[in-house]
Formats: structure tokens, sequence, C-alpha cells
């Protein structure tokens, strides 16, 4: 069995992907047929919890646990006030982090794997109903993913009495308006509801009461998308493929001017120096690594001596940042890095919510300053307030996670590349701007519109 | 929590800055730190609202134990309090935090201090102070915004928000607010409408309070406009409905500014409806009554007792009899009746009110001589309500918000079954979702509580009688027998829509725990409040069933004061007009009485038959035209006296400012009448074998009525505990150059002999006695700073004592009561099969008083909304006419034009819209329409545009006649009689 060791991807393909038919030709579907009809919910739920699998979005958290938590009703359960009309599983495809690029590839190559992943889920958590909260621009991935769907709802894969089952589920594509935030998962329940998208204060959890105040579990579409396998081929294969790390595999991307851009499914684990130079090819012509933010744009920089760390939850952020998507974004030596960290605030000042005031008026500000600096109009002082803002905005202080991410790259920047700072304060000038690569950076942003998004 | 004291909560140890408090359990940490009367800033959350967790303003940091010296930032309103718990709101870390949130609010609030009108009582200020943020750090450039026009009553100045989202919270999570909402993100969240136009919510002026900084202003206080410091402020009792919310009137030189919320425990919270906060308007109106009417002035300068008591001497020997009135205070009420005996007395109620009054006091004599009706505190903890018969968000809409508060009880108590504690605001609402409470009401008019309901029906009064009958068989038999046979014959006469309220009325009401009947008399319908008589009797003999609380509103601030003075007796208006065309009496004396029930022709044939009419009001009317002599009353911010409550609660009004001469309190101007006239009634010998009494101040005249009467309810020696609390700030300025323009000299301040309150800053603060003139406190100068004089946050205030409550016993009720009920609602019956048209209640025309409010006139002229009517969509497609169509309606020979809606729901002979000239026949009327011709609909918008004209003409002459006045200050060096005092 150990000859698969690209589950997540070997059924991709981007030029057409598979139909129902093709799919199950190739094995597709057999996930889900074990889940409903050999497996109780509840030894669903075990075999996930002791595959190990964790949460691809970005925080890592146990799948089986969260999943765990959704609270069950036995069948024909006689105190019907308690059992709730729906329950809810919400596949999370609002891919907006920058750099990551990792689901789109999931969804538009194999959508019938992400289909057959929720059904296993929902029957798992016993859901009735299904989101996939697409991100608005991914138009291939939501034809593509309604042809799945409606395929399904042909071959009773969806609906009602699903392969003669009790088990009835329904699953809808809906495409989002666009905000970054809604990435979160309770933003996107509120998105979903027709409401503002800002995260919902915690407790109550949203496996005990999410959209439309029922209990719902949102997934990443990478996490779901290893039900099937680890269905099909049992959690001791998952945790095999990759025995010195996190359980399964990993899609690991690289972009940034390295030689080969693009994205590989690794066992967890694989170092950065193997994605980058492996796989990636190096960086490109004349140019050197300066540094690379491992997982999206939220995540702390890593620099050429971190190149040996194991790309998984634990090493990385062992050395000071988060694995999070897992998609590497690289920095080389002709890049202005205060450039590139105000590209990033920007991105994460337009996204803000709004709601709570650290990060709307924090993020702003930060902009204010690092527009400055780069321009060659900062003061020494300045470094200070950029201090006192990453302090601002960091864990425990907002709302939600985005300000704490925001701060990620422009603290760990402030801490690794503190003599650019300084130099762009002296010079008064970026010494960058000559060869013309971060120009569009210094266009000043409209506070208005969001064609900046994504 | 006790409800009595608001004190004995659960109370447990927590440590703040190693020294041991008792801090309530069941609220949050911010609420418990404040309630130490400590210091800690927030914007997000409110006392009411609850918490959210969105400004990050209120951090603090918490230990483990006493051995944590590094701790955790932990949002104080997000926290909720354990036993033991450990924090900090000193140390460094945690005030950094604080005084960077300002800082980022900072980045975008304007500098616009000098020209806000927030400006001294903003709670942004008080909390920047508070945080110690004093330099700007930010080099970037502000974000600006376009206004809203947001209609006559609240300004809209985006530039100055913070984004602390309280707005929104109250307008629609708190208050049901349709026409207001977020937009926008980032730095540039947008709160306002769609697009511009008048708010429609019933209390769009909270917003101008809950709003922290100066986003949403009091336009009308903006208009003419001062300092709060400057405000010469007294506590007052809205006089616009018979909820009785405690109010705080501001005034200065001599014309009242604004009334701000007064926050009271029991009844209206931090919260007012906008006809109590924007109909003050009318003391200061163009129909004010300045000078009296019929008497000869000896002195063209002032009037004197003298001029008052020879001009009345000309009447001696009259018969008279007194009208009271429901919005005069219960001391002149009480007065009149005692002054002209009691079989001359009537309330100016029609035969069919005086039904009613007699069913309310039925009510209120077999279910309130022990138990008093609930509080909006405790409505608000209610999970079963019964609404019939009242559109409660136009007569009395702070009940109605209550209400809104009830209906959350299913949700919180969700909430609570998952650990989330009440005061978490979004987290509660995200659990509750669209759950509510049982509540089911009965109303011909659709309204804005309809939405809350489980089901409601549109029915005509009789039909809410006969459903309410049912639910009382049902409920009675019951008891006995399950028996379903006999449960259908009793219902066989419903549809099946009425007998599926039916039942569920009855399943849900068994089920409650704590289960609310609401029903009013603002439909007039004696028959509905017998029948709530009946059911309420079925219940209590039903020993199964948990108590049922009920609560009866009236129309008018001061109507259950006024039922209290109704006995046997007492002369309905039609007895009134039999008596003076009889020849039984002479004249009559109306106190501030408008008359409404007498159409223009009844009127006439009333000045036909009077000899002599003696009205006492503030405000020209009707009757006022035709009066012989008109004495000048003081309004509610001009006198002192009390109200009487839906509960029977009887609170006081205080005088805000000295009227000027020769405007008198009614009960003054009533103790000349009563001198001048010598009356020679069984009651009148009482007060004159007194007359060696001089009755010159409320004191007295309280004292002369308890040592004299049995039945005044009020004890005075409560009132006047202490004698000196200012009415002005510490901060007031200028009170020796006020007269400057035409004197050197410092102004003597007034005396005032009735009340404990001080035309002055001098004096006791004001938070030494219940009843404050204002609020303030150290550090807060917004009405925020009520947190510092409440025993807890959200308790009782800190000097609170046992309001004083009518003694309900109501003489002789006999079957003759039911009987004239029957009697007189035996033509209403609508056997005949007439379109009843009932009107839809208006907030601002609703009330006599506060329609006089020029913004208010301008409102009813509003062109944005034209005037509907609803008829049932069967009965218009029947007529082949579409929604939006114009319809010609004609009722008592009365043309009017309004635009067609439909309304499923309708039953087909009930019609109900909006339609201005209809507003008065709340008991039905009978109509006929047709389609109105395109002239007619021409002329008719004419008509408004010109009236909304004239309105705005009007509203504009007011303001500039009142800045010229603030030019020549009323200075008065004694608060009593008249000059030759």
């Amino acid at each position: 069995m150990t000859e698969i060791i690209r589950p997540l991807t070997h059924l991709v393909n981007l030029q057409s992907p598979l139909s129902l038919s093709d799919y199950i030709s190739e094995g597709g579907y057999q996930g889900a047929n074990k889940a409903i009809h050999d497996f109780s919910p509840k030894q669903v739920l075990d075999l996930v919890s002791d595959s190990e699998l964790k949460g691809r979005g970005g925080a890592g958290f146990p799948t089986g646990m969260k999943w765990g938590c959704v609270p069950m009703f036995p069948d024909n359960d006689e105190n019907d006030d308690e059992v709730p009309e729906f329950k809810y599983l919400v596949a999370n495809a609002d891919e907006m982090e920058p750099g990551t690029f990792k689901d789109r590839y999931l969804l538009e190559g194999a959508p019938h794997q992400l289909v057959e992943a929720m059904i296993i889920g929902a029957h798992t958590i016993a859901a009735n109903r299904g989101y996939i909260f697409l991100r608005g621009e991914y138009h291939l991935a939501a034809k593509r993913l309604q042809r799945a769907i409606d395929e399904a709802y042909q071959k009773n894969w969806l609906g009602n009495n699903i392969q003669g089952t009790k088990f009835s589920f329904d699953l809808y594509v809906h495409t989002s308006a666009g905000r970054y935030i809604c990435g979160e998962e309770t933003a996107l329940i509120n998105a979903l509801e027709g409401r503002r998208a800002t995260p919902r204060a915690k407790p109550p959890f949203p496996q005990m009461s999410g959209l439309f105040g029922k209990p719902t579990v949102v997934n990443n579409v990478e996490t779901l998308c290893n039900l099937p396998h680890i269905l099909k081929h049992g959690a001791d294969w998952f945790k095999a493929l990759s025995p010195d790390s996190d359980a399964g595999t990993k899609i690991y991307a690289a972009c940034g001017r390295v030689k080969s851009p693009g994205l590989w499914e690794l066992p967890m684990g694989t170092t950065i120096r193997e994605i980058l130079y492996q796989h990636a090819g190096g960086m490109a012509d004349g140019l050197k690594l300066r540094g690379l933010l491992p997982g999206g744009a939220s995540t702390d920089f890593l620099l050429p001596e971190h190149l040996d760390t194991p790309m998984d939850f634990a090493s990385i952020s062992k050395v000071g940042s988060r694995l999070g998507t897992g998609g590497l974004i690289v920095l080389d030596d002709q890049n202005c890095p205060v450039a590139m960290v105000l590209n990033l605030l920007k991105f994460f000042a337009q996204e803000s919510c709004g709601f709570c005031t650290p990060c709307r008026d924090g993020t702003p500000w930060a902009v204010e300053v690092l527009t400055r600096i780069e321009n060659g109009k900062g003061r020494k002082e300045d470094l200070d307030t950029l201090h006192n803002l990453c302090d601002f905005m960091w864990l425990g202080k907002t709302h939600c996670a985005l300000a704490p991410g925001a701060v990620e790259p422009l603290k760990s920047a402030l801490r690794y590349f503190i003599d650019e700072f300084e130099q762009h304060i002296d010079n008064g000038c970026c010494s960058y701007q000559q060869q013309g690569v971060t120009q569009q950076t210094h266009a000043v942003q409209p506070s208005h519109g969001g064609q900046f998004h994504g | 929590m006790d409800d009595k004291k608001g004190t004995s909560s659960q109370k447990v140890t927590v440590y703040i800055d190693d020294i041991a408090y008792q801090v309530n359990k069941e609220n949050n940490l911010l609420a418990g730190v404040l309630s130490q009367k400590l210091n800690l800033p927030y914007f997000c959350w409110h006392p009411s609202m609850g918490s959210v967790g969105a400004c990050r303003q209120c951090a603090v940091t918490q230990y483990q134990d006493e051995n944590d010296t590094r701790g955790r930032l932990v949002m104080a309103c997000m926290t909720p309090v354990s036993d033991g718990m450990r924090i900090t709101l000193q140390d460094k870390s945690s005030a950094k935090f604080r005084e960077q949130v300002i800082g980022a609010m900072m980045t975008n609030h304007p500098h616009d201090c000098p020209v806000c009108a927030e400006g001294g009582e903003c709670h942004l200020q008080d909390m920047t102070v508070m945080t110690g943020h004093n330099s700007r750090d930010y080099q970037g450039t502000k974000r600006t915004f376009n206004n809203q026009y947001l209609g006559e009553l609240v300004g809209h100045e985006m530039n100055r928000c913070i984004t602390c989202y309280r707005c929104t919270r109250f307008y629609n999570d708190y208050a049901g607010g349709k026409d207001f909402g977020v937009y926008g993100s980032k730095n540039q969240v947008y709160f306002g409408r769609q697009k511009d136009g008048t708010l429609e919510s019933e209390f769009s002026g909270n917003l101008v309070e809950v709003c922290p900084t100066g986003v949403f202003t009091n336009k009308l206080f903006s208009a003419h406009y001062t300092r709060k410091w400057d405000l010469q402020s007294a506590p007052s009792v809205c006089a616009h409905c018979s909820v009785g919310c405690n109010t705080s009137i501001g005034e200065r030189y001599g014309s009242v500014r604004r009334v701000m919320n007064r926050y009271s425990y029991d009844l209206n919270g931090y919260f007012l409806c906008d006809r109590g906060r924007y109909g003050i308007g009318f003391v200061n109106g163009e129909q004010r009554i300045k000078k009296a009417k019929g008497i000869s002035q000896a002195s063209p300068e002032k009037l004197t007792r003298l001029d008052v008591s020879k001009s009345l001497a000309h009447f001696r020997g009259k018969r008279f009899m007194g009208i009271g009135s429901a919005r005069a205070s219960l001391e002149a009420n009480f007065y009149l009746k005692q002054i002209v005996g009691e079989e001359n007395f009537s309330a100016g109620y029609s035969g069919q009110q005086m039904a009613v009054a007699k069913a309310h006091q039925q009510l209120l004599n077999n279910y309130f001589t022990k138990d008093r009706m609930l509080s909006l505190r405790e409505v608000e903890q209610c999970d079963f309500i019964l609404l019939i018969g009242e559109d409660l968000t136009k007569t009395s809409p702070r009940f109605a918000l209550a209400l809104r508060q009830a209906c959350r009880n299913s949700g919180i108590e969700k909430a609570a079954s998952m650990g989330v504690a009440s005061w978490q605001d979004s987290a509660v609402r995200t659990i509750s979702g669209k759950r509510n409470s049982p509540f089911f009401a009965m109303h011909p008019t659709a309204t804005k509580l309809d939405e809350l309901t489980e089901q409601h029906l549109l029915l005509v009064p009789d039909d809410i009688e006969k459903v309410m009958l049912a639910i009382t068989n049902l409920l009675g038999s019951d008891l006995n027998e399950k028996n379903s046979e006999k449960h259908e014959k009793q219902l066989e006469n419903y549809n099946t829509e009425q007998q599926l309220f039916i039942n569920k009325v009855i399943s849900e009401l068994v089920k409650a725990k704590k289960p609310l009947i609401v029903t009013g008399d603002s439909l007039l319908s004696a028959k509905i409040l017998s029948a709530t008589n009946k059911l309420m009797a079925c219940l209590e003999n039903n020993p199964d069933q948990k108590k049922v609380n009920l609560v009866v509103l009236a129309s008018a601030s001061n109507s259950i004061g006024l039922l209290s003075l109704i006995d046997e007796k007492s002369l309905s208006s039609e007895q009134v007009l039999a008596k003076l065309s009889n020849n039984e009496m002479d004249g009559f004396i109306c106190l501030e009485q408008e008359l409404a029930t007498f159409t223009d022709n009844e009127l006439t044939l009333l000045r036909e038959n009077a000899e002599t009419i003696i009205v006492l009001d503030h405000s020209e009317s009707r009757v006022s035209a035709i009066a012989d002599i008109v004495l000048p009353a003081a309004a509610v911010s001009e006198c002192n006296g009390h109200f009487v409550n839906y509960q029977g609660r009887i609170q006081r009004f205080s005088q805000v400012h000295a009227p000027i001469l020769p405007i008198l309190d009614s009960w003054k101007w009533l103790s000349y009448v009563e001198k001048s006239l010598e009356f020679s009634t069984t009651s009148q010998s009482i007060l004159r074998k007194n007359k060696a009494e001089i009755i010159e101040t409320l004191d007295q005249l309280h004292h002369h009525f308890s040592k004299h009467f049995t039945s005044w309810p009020v004890t005075g020696n409560v009132l006047l505990v202490q004698n000196s609390v200012a009415r002005m700030t510490q901060r007031a300025s200028g009170r020796t150059s006020q007269a400057a323009n035409f004197s050197v000299h410092e102004t003597k301040v007034v005396q005032d002999k009735d009340q404990h309150y001080r035309f002055s800053m001098e004096g006791n603060k004001p938070n030494t006695v219940k009843d404050m003139p204002f609020t303030w406190a150290p550090g807060w100068n917004s009405n925020q700073s009520i947190n510092h004089h409440q025993v807890e946050i959200q308790g009782q205030l800190s000097n609170y004592h046992e309001d004083v409550y009518l003694a309900f016993q109501f003489s002789n009720f006999n079957h003759k009561v039911e009987q004239t009920s029957d009697d007189t609602l035996a033509g209403d019956s609508p056997v005949d099969k007439k379109f009843t048209y009932f009107p839809q209640g208006s907030l601002f025309q609703g009330e006599w008083q506060s329609a006089l409010t020029a913004e208010f006139d301008l409102l009813k002229y509003s062109l944005e909304k034209n005037p509907t009517l609803y008829l049932s969509t069967e009965f218009s497609e029947s007529q082949g006419w579409s929604q939006g169509q114009w319809l010609k309606v004609t009722a008592d020979n009365i043309n009017c034009i309004a635009q067609l809606k439909c309304d499923a729901r309708l039953p087909k002979y009930l019609v109900y819209g909006d339609i201005y000239d209809f507003i008065n026949n709340k008991s039905g009327i009978t109509v006929k329409f047709s389609e109105a011709t395109e002239f007619e609909v021409i002329q008719q918008q004419e008509s408004r545009i010109n009236g909304y004209q004239l309105a705005k003409e009007n509203q504009k002459n007011i303001l500039e006649r009142l800045k010229k006045s603030d030019q020549h200050i009323p200075i008065r060096f004694v608060a009593g009689g008249l000059d030759d005092a």
C-alpha cells in the first residue's frame, strides 16, 4: 500500500478533472462508501483521531478533536427539543492568504475528492447540509465543483438516503463576495449567513453554535481532502507517510523569484531546503536568498540559516515562525525587505474587518509609518512606533488572529532586517529603488475599493 | 438578583491591585470594576447591551495567583468574574495598551471639540484623559466621510466616529431598527442609513446618548446650543405617555434646551423614546399661552392677584363644573375635584371612555390591591407575552422596547444552558438565532412588534374579545375534562387561523414560568378590558397555573392619577354638555384639557350653552379659543407636581426653571379661582372652614390635602428631605455676568419654595438625592457617569428610596358598570358589513402636547412617506386596485387621499392606515373609498408641501425668537405667586 505517496494530488487533473465515473474507476468514493456503509460515525471519528490529521488551514488543530466537540444525538431522540434541525459542515475554500494557492489546485483539479471528503465528514458529525465557501475569484473551481456536485446528486452520492442508507446530505457551493477575513471560520459563518464578515466571539465555538446558531464544523479544503484516503488506507498508513513528523502529506508551495515556482505534495516535515532547492529549483539566476515566509503572508520571516528546518507545525514554531499554509514566499537580495513588509501590511490593513481597534486603526498606522520609511521620509522614532504597534496588535489584544498575523512579518523583519530600516532612515531613500523592482509598492493606495486584495 | 434593591446579587471576592472587593458574579469584570467606583475606560460595552469586545479599551492584567507577577492581558468586558481572581488596573503593560487604544482611535478622530455639540460631556474626551493619552504620534491624514440627513431629530457627523459599534448594536440589535447599518470595512466603517432619510425607529434619539462621542447629536439641542455645564437641570417625569420614564430636562435663559434620559432602575433604565426626548419642544412652542385672557389688568405691565380676584368676582355664585385632565398633575386634578365637588367633576371623558375607565378601575381593583403591576425591568424578565389591542410602539414605546427584551429570554436561557452568560451579547445572539420567547398579539393594525410574535391576529376589538373569551372558556374547561370534542365545539365559530392562535396561546401560557398579559385603553374598548378581567379570573382560579402578570397601559402621563379620581358621580363629557343645556349648571373650569372628545359642532354647542368657560392651560387649544377666561398655566418643565404611571407609581416632576409671569402652576391658579369664586358646594365647605390656611407652596398644599382628605395619596414629608441640591453644575459659567447687559449687579438667586433644588450652582451635589437633576462624577462628564451613582452597575440608584404608590380601592362595582359598557358599545358592532378603519398610532402626533412641537409638525408633513391605507388583498383585487394606487377615503364627511397597500392578513372589512385626519378615531370609524382622481392627488400633495413649508417656517421663527430672547434673560427674584405677592 505504501506505493501511494501523493494521495492528495495523484488524481488531480487540471486540464480536465475526472468525471464521477472516472473518479470512481480510479478508486474514488471507496472511502465514502466505507464510511457510510461499514463504519459508524463514532468509528470514523476514532479513525480520524488515530490518524493524527491536523488542520491544514494554518492553525494545525487536530481534526478529530475539532469534530469531537460536535454534539451528537442518538437516533430517534425522544427529546426532540434538543436535536437541532440542521447541522452543518463547511469547507473553507476561501483561499486568500497571499502566496498560497494549494487549495485552488485541489478544487480545480479534483473536485470529486472534496465532495467525497465532505460526505465522509458530514456522515461523521451527522451534518445534513454542507457548504463549500469558495473564494469569489475562483470561477473555474466554482464551475467544476458545481459539476461534480450535480453528478454526485445524479448518482445519489448526495441528497436523500445516500446510497440506500439513512444518511442524507445536501451540498452547496457558495462563492464569497471577497474578503480575506472570511477565511476566519466564524467570520466565514457570518458571511454565509449574509451578515458582515466579522469574527465572532468564542465561546460559543461553531461546533456548538455556528451557522444559524446550529452545530457547525468548518474545515480547510486540504484537510478534508485527506479523509477519503485515510478511510481507504487506514490511520497507520497515513501516519507512515511521514514517519518522522506530523502525519500525512502536505502540499508545499514556493513563490517569489525562484527558478520554478509551484506546488508539490510531499511528506509532512520535508525541509525548507529540499522544497526550495530540489523542487523549486533554487533562486533565480543572480539572486541570493535573503529570507522567506514559510507559510503565507501572516508568518514570521525565516533566514537562510533555517533552511534545514523540517516544515511541520512543531519544528517551524521552534525556530520562531509558523507552518501556516506551507506556501513559501521567498525574498531575494535585490528586493527591498521594507517594501515587501509594506506591501503585506497594506494587504492586511485593507482586509481588516474593522471590528476591533488594534487591527482597524493599528494596521493602517503601520502602513503610514512604513510608507514614510520606504519613501525615505522616516525618522528614528518611527522604529519605536513600529515596535509599539507590533506590541499593540499582538496576540491576546485583538479580537481575532488577523492583526497578530499581520504583525508576524513586520516583527520578524524588524528583528532580521533592522539594518535595512535604519539605512532607509539614515539615507533618506530606498537603496533598491534604482532597480525599479519595487516601484508599484509606492503608489498611494486609494482609500476606497477592494481592487488590491488577492 | 434581588429586584427590589439590586444589591443582594451573588458576590465573590476579587482582588483589584491587592485590595479585596465584593463583586457581583453574574456580571462581567468591567461591570464589577465600575461597580466599585473604580475608573476603567470603555467604549463598546454598555450596561444594558452587554459586551462584544470590539474596542479593546477595558484591558486589564489578570494574574493567576498571588505569585504570578507577569499576568495576562484580558478584556475586562469579556471576562467573567470568578471568586478569588486577581487583577490590576495600574500595571504598566495594561495601562500602556489602554493608552495605545485611544491613540489608535485618535488617528482618525478630528480635533473639532470646540464646535462639537458633545464637547464637555463627551465620553471619548473623558476616556482620553483617563488613559493619559496626551500627545499625537500619528503623522498621516485622517479619513473623511460624507454625513447623512437622518431626519429632523438626529444629527450625523461621521468623521468623529471611533467605530465602537454601539449605535448599530442599540439601533438594530437592541431596538429592532431596520433602516440603519454598518457599511464598509477596515478603518472606513460607516454607520448610517443606506441613503439619506429620517430614521424610522421610535428610539433613534438614544443614539445621541449611546454614541460615546459626537457622531450622533440631538439636532434640536445643537440648533439652540449651550454647553452641558451651562444648563440648569431638574429631574422630571416624561409627560407624554403612562410609562412615566424619568427624564432630566435642561434649560438656559428661560428656554428648554433638551431632555436627557434620567436613569431609573425600575422603568426606563438607560433609554427613552423619541416622543419623550423631543416632545418637550411644546414648551418653547408658538402656541404657548403667555398672558391671561378675560382679566382686566390695572397695570399693562403686570397681572396682580387683585386683578384676578376682581375679574373672577363677576362669576361668584355661578354653578361651575370642573373638567380635569390626564395630562395635568395629580395635585391640580385633586384640587379641582375638591373645589367643584365630586358630583360636578368630570375627567373630560366621553361615555365610551368612561366605560373603559370603569373597566380599567375594575381590573385595578380586582388584581392590584395587593400586587403591583410589573415595572419595565420586571417585564423584561417575562417569558410569555400576550399583547391585546395595543400598538405599544406608538402608545407606550418604551414599554415596547422592554417587551422586545423579554422576547430574548428564551435565547438567553439557551445560551445559559451552554454556559454563556447573558452579558456576552454577540455570543447570546449567535446562540439564540431567531429563537424568541412565545409572544402573541391581537390588534386591528399591523405593528412593529409583529415580527417578534409567534402569531398575531389582525382583528377588530369585538373579535379580539371573542378570541379572548374562547381562550378563557377553554382554559376554564381544560381544568376538569380534556374532552377534545368539547374543545373543538368551543372553537367551531372561529376560523382556522384563530383556532391555531387560541390553541397555541393556551399551550404556551400553561408552560410559561413568568407569563405576562398586556393590554390597554388605546382602542377605547371596555369589552377588551372586561374580557381581560374574565381571563384573569379564570387563570387565578386555576391552581396549576403560574401567576399570570397583567399590565394595563393608559394613554397619558397622569391617566391613572385621573382614574383614581373618577367615581360613580363623575360626569362624562356628554353629561357636562347636557347639564349646561338643561341649565343645571352655568359654566365649567377646564384644567389643561383640550376636550378632544368633542367634535367641532359639539364644541359650538358647549359654548352656546355655557355662561362661563374658564380655561387653565399652557397652550392654545380649541377650548381656549372659545373661553371667557384663560389663565396661563405652567408646562411640565416650569412647575412641580406628581404624575401617576400605569403601575400607580407616584412620581414627582420638578420645576426646571421659573416661568415668566403670569404663567403659574395650575394648582396655584386653582387656589386663586377657589378664593375668588367662593364656591358653595359641599366639599367647598371643608375648604372654607380652613380658609385661614394659606396655601402658597406645594408643601402646604400637600399638607392641606392630607389633613382634610383621606383619599390624598402623597405623604408630603418624604419629598422635602434635603433642601439644597444645585440645579446647575459647579462649572456653570457666568452667573455674575448673566444679566450684565442690563445690570452690573449680580442677580439674586431665585428662591424655590416648592422643592429641594436650588436655581444655582451652589448647593449639594446632584447625587445626594435620588432624583438627580443631572448626573456627573469626577472624570465622568457624560451621562455614563451614572455608573458612579448606582449601587452597582445597572442596579438601584445609591440614594434610592421606595416610590409611593396609589392604593387602588374603587368603590361600588356592580353590574351597572358592565351594563353601561355594553350599552355604549352596542352601536359599534360591525354586523352590518361596513369597512371599519383603525388608525395606526403615531409616535409624534399621538399625544396632544408633544404634537405641538415644531419638529413633530414637520414630521407630520414629511414628504418622505405618503399617507397609506391598508386593505385586504382579496378586496383590493376584487376592485381591480393595485398597490401604490391612490384612493379617496371618506368618513364623517371628511375626504382624504391615501396610497393603497395590500395586506393579505387583513379580514375583508378591517382597514387601517396612517391618515392623519382620522388619527383620533381610535375605536374604529366607518369608511368608504373610491379611486382618487389625478387632480385630487396633486391637490393633496400640494397641500402637504405647503404644510411642510409652513412648518419649516414656523420652526425657523421659533428658533429665531428663542435666540433673541436669550439676550433678555428673564430673571425673577421670587418663584411664587403673582407680582403683588
